[in-house]
């Protein structure tokens, strides 16, 4: 009866995920599947086939992944070392992680642009010692890094969130019975931190993926990826069924990274925050 | 050995975390406009900033927003977690699996769908739909962090409580609340911070007049984002700063007892405690509603008369509509856009009602051939006699009879060159395809533009629709496109003052500007013929205020005001009243500004040339661009 009542409490949301979550993307797959008549077809979503909008999917893929890969190389050792750090400081080390964020994502990425340009801040400094330049500006290169730093927290934080919650007599348990670091790492720590991994290149894969301002800027718009398709579709070609059944493309991609939450975070521990 | 290896690890990855936002801190305090230039030390920017109506009230809206859909999807989320907790664990996992969606999705994706559901419920987009938005993907952060508090809770104790006779609602408020409150609040903290940071949402749901932050700056990414916002950035950031360190701080020094540094590091806790669940939502509530009191009162007083108008990024001094304002009492909605392509399907839909319009010459012939234009009654317009013949008879060929334009300015598309940079004499189109210059060409991002550089070049019309030489210039674009550094709009300028790049295809009104910063620079129209281009005043048919329109154009038409107008952007005015006011000869007979007709003989003006004809000219420079 009075778990009844309390699942009430569910209900504004209930409403409120129906009305702008669920009906939203019903009309995404309603768009992407119409042409400008209203008529039925799969044109939309064969566009995806053309060569350029291919090779769109497939760059957004690459790059994504790359920086999925650094992000999770840098963010493990960084979450280690964090959570080995006084247990109090827990929330400060999340702010150190979300604090840039007050200062505008936009800002941030240009201001990548004046440290990487030719005569920017990074080549001016090699200059002076005289070392060769850095020629990264407008390459596929900067625009991972753009990606590595706008998205690193998101892996840092989860991975670091199922660090700390590890039960610290599992680990002398094990080092008791005769392990070693490698094989602590190995079979205890790993298989434990997988919760949080998962959730970390889920929560940088996508937006990775997905993005259109940091190629836009960090890119010279000379790399198109599918992102930048997509928001051209939009908001200059004007042709919001395309757009549509391209972003339900992309959609594929989103719900097998739900899948694999389903399947390694049953509990949701691997959240980030 | 190993404690500083670990050390040397985390500051590394705190100076990769911190760089960019050291750099805008101290552009914050460059005295010069451009982003790439140093040019001494000022605060003057901290001063100008709080004069800024435009910045000031994107940050007011900025911070209402983020406050009011962190506050609601608290609510909603807190309320929802307590529900979702207490089903069946079959709809448990499908009520995460919907919360999971907003953070999973591209935000493009769901910034699109939601445009979509406004659009089709024919909401208005405006301040409502970005708040409706916000708390769409605020909720599931508030979920996420307080679910797990929630499931740490010990159930008995909520019991206990009740079997001693505390009602549901006393109990909860007693017993449960004060344990999940650490994860309400970080959700509520998550929440405003995402709301603050977000720009790919609101860019897809926002309506005219309506900035925050992110689309504020957006759209002057393209122009060179005014120093203000960088004060304005760092004020915000350090201000956060030292919120934290409050908090955070540690018990200092190390021959410290150790018990006494617990002691004092709770008492320190507690006051951070206090500090951030009374003092921080006070301070921030009094902050944003007095501000917007503040702001409110002095831009839209509601029930006045009013003019919505739509123009290109920083293409008009904000001073001539403080003047207009104070004139008329008519009070002015302030929009901008970046091209012609992004402000066309906007006005198409009908969706957003605007009431002047700044459009080119080959838009307005689009529009007029689609009936989207109101006529202009002249009668209301006479200060048109102050206008050059010689425009309103080149206005003629996008809109015959001069009915529906008024010109505002003009100018041409050339070759602005770095002379310490090029060896030769630069008169061709060609060095833009000269190997010497590899990574060194900044080309233009908008489909005409370039296929106008590549069409004069091969010695064709830049209004031609023949295949073959729109192929042919297709693959001259290809073969430049090793060689060309990026694709830029209005970034040549100040990639161009910085030195970043030796060649770039620029307008003529960006070149004066250029040469003040930089006087290296130098400005030519290609002798093969260019384009040569006129923004024009237009009225659109469903535009609800089309007197004020009329007054409004009347206004920017006044010798003065246009001369001022002229000194603030540069660009060529058609105004000869306001061209015989201009003091420095050197500029009012400047060939760059107002170039001879003999300079002019090959150049053309864009037309349009049909939707079928649009869709080529698309489709084959987004084979150059994923080339």
């Amino acid at each position: 009866m009075l778990k009844n009542k309390r699942k009430l409490l569910a209900g504004p949301y209930l409403f409120w995920a129906a009305s702008f979550i669920i009906i939203p993307l019903l009309m995404i797959v309603y768009y992407g599947l119409t042409d400008k008549e209203g008529g039925f077809t799969l044109l939309n979503l064969a566009k995806i086939t053309e060569p350029e909008n291919l090779k769109a999917l497939g760059l957004a893929v690459l790059l994504s992944f790359v920086s999925t890969v650094i992000c999770l190389l840098l963010a493990y050792p960084l979450a280690m070392i964090l959570s080995r750090r006084n247990v109090n400081q827990t929330s400060f080390v999340v702010l150190i992680f979300i604090l840039p964020m007050w200062m505008n994502f936009l800002l941030r990425t240009l201001a990548w642009q004046n440290l990487l340009e030719k005569t920017g801040v990074i080549n001016s400094v090699l200059k002076f010692f005289h070392l060769p330049g850095w020629e990264i500006i407008n390459t596929p290169g900067a625009i991972i890094l753009g990606m590595v730093y706008n998205f690193l927290p998101f892996m840092v934080l989860p991975i670091y969130n199922v660090l700390a919650k590890i039960d610290k007599d599992v680990i002398s348990a094990a080092r008791d019975l005769g392990a070693g670091n490698m094989q602590t790492f190995m079979k205890i720590i790993l298989p434990l931190s997988v919760p949080g991994i998962i959730s970390g290149i889920t929560m940088v894969f996508v937006p990775a993926l997905t993005t259109f301002v940091i190629s836009d800027l960090l890119g010279g718009s000379k790399i198109l990826l599918i992102g930048n398709v997509i928001e051209q579709e939009f908001k200059q070609g004007s042709n919001w069924n395309v757009g549509s059944g391209l972003s339900l493309v992309l959609m594929i991609f989103i719900i097998a990274s739900m899948a694999l939450i389903a399947k390694y975070d049953k509990e949701g521990e691997g959240t980030a925050f | 050995m190993k404690k500083i290896l670990q050390n040397i690890y985390l500051t590394l990855i705190i100076i990769f975390l911190y760089a960019p936002i050291a750099t805008l801190v101290v552009l914050s305090f460059n005295d010069s406009k451009t982003r790439s230039k140093w040019g001494g030390f000022t605060g003057k920017w901290y001063i100008s900033l709080f004069k800024d109506d435009a910045i000031m009230n994107a940050l007011y809206t900025t911070l209402i927003i983020a406050l009011l859909s962190a506050l609601i999807a608290t609510v909603i989320g807190t309320a929802a977690s307590l529900g979702i907790q207490a089903m069946h664990r079959r709809y448990r996992t499908f009520m995460m699996g919907v919360t999971n969606i907003p953070m999973l999705n591209a935000d493009i994706v769901t910034g699109i769908s939601l445009m979509l559901l406004f659009v089709a419920c024919r909401f208005t987009m405006g301040f409502s739909t970005i708040l409706m938005a916000h708390i769409t993907f605020n909720i599931p952060y508030v979920i996420l962090s307080v679910m797990p508090k929630l499931r740490q809770t010990n159930k008995h104790t909520y019991e206990a409580a009740m079997d001693l006779g505390a009602s549901p609602v006393y109990a909860f408020f007693k017993v449960v609340f004060p344990d999940i409150l650490p994860g309400v609040l970080s959700g509520f903290l998550l929440a405003f911070t995402m709301s603050l940071d977000d720009f790919v949402i609101t860019h897809f749901t926002k309506g005219p007049g309506v900035d925050t932050l992110s689309t504020k700056i957006y759209s002057e990414v393209r122009k060179g984002i005014r120093p203000e916002m960088y004060a304005l950035s760092t004020i915000m950031f350090v201000s956060v700063l030292l919120l934290l360190i409050l908090i955070n701080m540690n018990p200092s020094g190390k021959g410290h007892d150790k018990a006494r540094a617990e002691k004092t590091m709770s008492n320190r806790r507690r006051f951070g405690r206090v500090l951030m669940t009374r003092v921080v939502p006070a301070v921030l509530t009094i902050v944003v509603i007095a501000g917007g009191f503040f702001y409110a009162s002095r831009t839209n007083i509601s029930g006045k008369e009013q003019v919505v108008v739509y123009n290109w990024g920083e293409y008009l001094d904000p001073q001539v509509i403080k003047m207009f304002e104070e004139e008329t009492g008519i009070s002015v909605v302030y929009e901008e856009y970046e091209t012609n392509e992004i402000m066309y399907p906007k006005i198409q839909s009908g969706a957003i009602a605007y009431d002047v319009v700044c459009p080119s010459d080959y838009m307005i012939q689009r529009m007029i051939e689609n009936d989207l234009l109101a006529e202009i009654n002249w009668d209301n317009i006479p200060n048109i006699k102050n206008m050059d013949e010689t425009y309103m008879k080149q206005s003629q060929q996008f809109d015959p009879g001069n009915k529906y334009s008024v010109p505002y300015c003009w100018g041409t598309v050339g070759i602005l060159y770095n002379k310490t940079m090029v060896d030769e004499p630069i008169d061709s189109w060609s060095v833009l395809w000269d190997e010497k210059y590899k990574d060194n060409i900044l080309m233009q991002d908008s489909v005409r533009d370039a296929f106008a550089v590549a069409l004069k070049y091969l010695g064709y019309s830049l209004n031609s629709t023949d295949l073959d030489e729109l192929n042919e210039a297709r693959n001259l674009l290809i073969e430049q496109k090793p060689l060309v550094q990026a694709y830029v709009v209005d970034q040549v300028r100040d990639k161009m003052i910085g030195n970043e790049a030796a060649i770039g295809v620029i307008y003529s009104g960006e070149a004066i500007y250029t040469q003040w910063e930089n006087p290296d620079l130098e400005y030519v129209i290609p002798k093969e013929g260019s384009n040569v281009w006129i923004d024009s005043w237009v009225i659109p048919k469903n535009a609800p205020n089309k007197e004020n329109a009329e007054k409004f154009i009347n206004f920017v038409c006044r010798p003065d005001i246009a001369l001022m107008n002229f000194e603030f952007i540069t660009y060529s005015t058609p105004n000869k009243a306001a061209r015989a006011l201009i003091e420095d000869p050197d500029i009012r007979n400047s060939e760059i500004a107002f170039p001879s007709s003999e300079q002019l003989a090959d150049c053309e003006t864009f037309r349009f040339l049909g939707d079928k004809n649009d869709a080529v000219y698309n489709e084959l420079w987004r084979e150059v661009k994923s080339k």
